[in-house]
């Protein structure tokens, strides 16, 4: 065995093991992911359990969809593909502060273009009788600047999936979708591994071909 | 940033689809068309195949999740399937637990220590 060979077959053994890593990460991480999902299920037939049968079901999907996580995708040189996933947290109604929420429930929803507090104005001004006209003239720009009131939240489709199946939905179902939520952070990490896996192995098949070529040109 | 991002596409049972669709992944474009496909009894092979095949050109779909006995389906289709991008992933169903040995990249990878290339 020359030193060039030596070398070569010293490359394909830590390549090799690098292989095996993989792996072996990936099957933990695929372990991991099948316990989750079997996880989420046992959630979601506990809900359905107490929510009845037919009431967590496909029937009860949205008519309107807009994804709440996306996945970033990126080719690396190796060959292999970076996947990251990317949550949209800003969007959704569940997650805004309480009080918020509360004055979203609350207000007005048809009659946005209408409520102008002109008459309100009015009083105010003739009861603080002794402020000057410049002063009211403020109050009335500082009212018109505030922003508008929230637009409709039942035509956001942007809401959480958990409203699909009612607004007094049970522990459960949420958390269903926390074990989901999970699994699909995973997915995206078992879809980059699985891709490092293939572009490992294209690489040892390579050096492979490279160390054994000319001995089997020569056979 | 958000808006650049690839989704997610499912291809399974009811409650498979469900929590995934819990998880905030489902999508309905412009033109009506989910990016998931709930697979039940009277769903034919044909059509799983179709939207499998459509789920691939489509370049707004980053993985592509799919129950394994769904998979073993149409397995001629994501063999065929090389590229990195989208990723095909199969994950378990309720009735059928996930079995390493009929999983495609696996399968692949186990190709690497076959005979031919320990010559």
């Amino acid at each position: 065995m020359g030193p060039t060979e030596k070398k070569a077959s010293v490359l394909l053994d830590k390549k090799l093991l690098v292989f095996m890593d993989q792996l072996e990460l990936l099957e933990e991480k695929r372990e991991k992911l099948n316990s989750l999902i079997e996880q989420g299920w046992f959630f979601m037939s506990k809900a359905r359990y107490s929510m009845g049968n037919k009431q967590v079901s496909a029937l009860q999907y949205g008519n309107e969809m807009e994804p709440l996580v996306r996945v970033n995708t990126r080719r690396l040189e190796s060959g292999e593909a970076a996947f990251q996933t990317d949550r949209n947290t800003q969007t959704t109604p569940e997650e805004k502060p309480l009080a918020e929420k509360l004055v979203e429930d609350i207000g007005p929803k048809d009659t946005e273009g209408l409520r102008r507090r002109t008459q309100a104005k009015k009083v105010l001004t003739t009861e603080e009788g002794g402020r000057s006209a410049t002063e009211t003239e403020l109050l009335r720009e500082s009212d018109d600047m505030k922003p508008p009131p929230s637009s409709k939240l039942e035509h956001n489709p942007q809401q959480n999936p958990l409203r699909w199946f009612g607004v007094l939905v049970p522990q459960t179902l949420k958390q269903a979708q926390v074990s989901f939520r999970q699994v699909i952070e995973l997915s995206a990490e078992v879809a980059a591994l699985q891709s490092a896996v293939l572009a490992t192995r294209k690489q040892l098949q390579q050096q492979m071909m490279e160390k054994n070529g000319p001995q089997t040109e020569g056979q | 940033m958000a808006g650049r991002g690839k989704l997610i596409a499912v291809i399974g049972d009811e409650d498979t689809c469900t929590g995934f669709l819990l998880g905030g992944i489902g999508e309905l474009n412009k033109n009506r068309k989910p990016n998931f496909l709930v697979v039940e009894k009277e769903t034919s092979i044909a059509e799983i195949e179709e939207t499998f095949k459509s789920f691939l050109t489509r370049n707004d779909i980053g993985i592509i999740l799919i129950n394994q006995f769904i998979a073993e389906m149409i397995r001629h289709a994501i063999d065929q399937h090389m590229d990195s991008i989208p990723a095909v992933l199969e994950i378990p169903s309720k009735e059928h637990p996930y079995d390493a040995s009929k999983d495609s990249i696996l399968r692949r990878a186990k190709g690497m220590f076959s005979a031919e290339d320990f010559r």
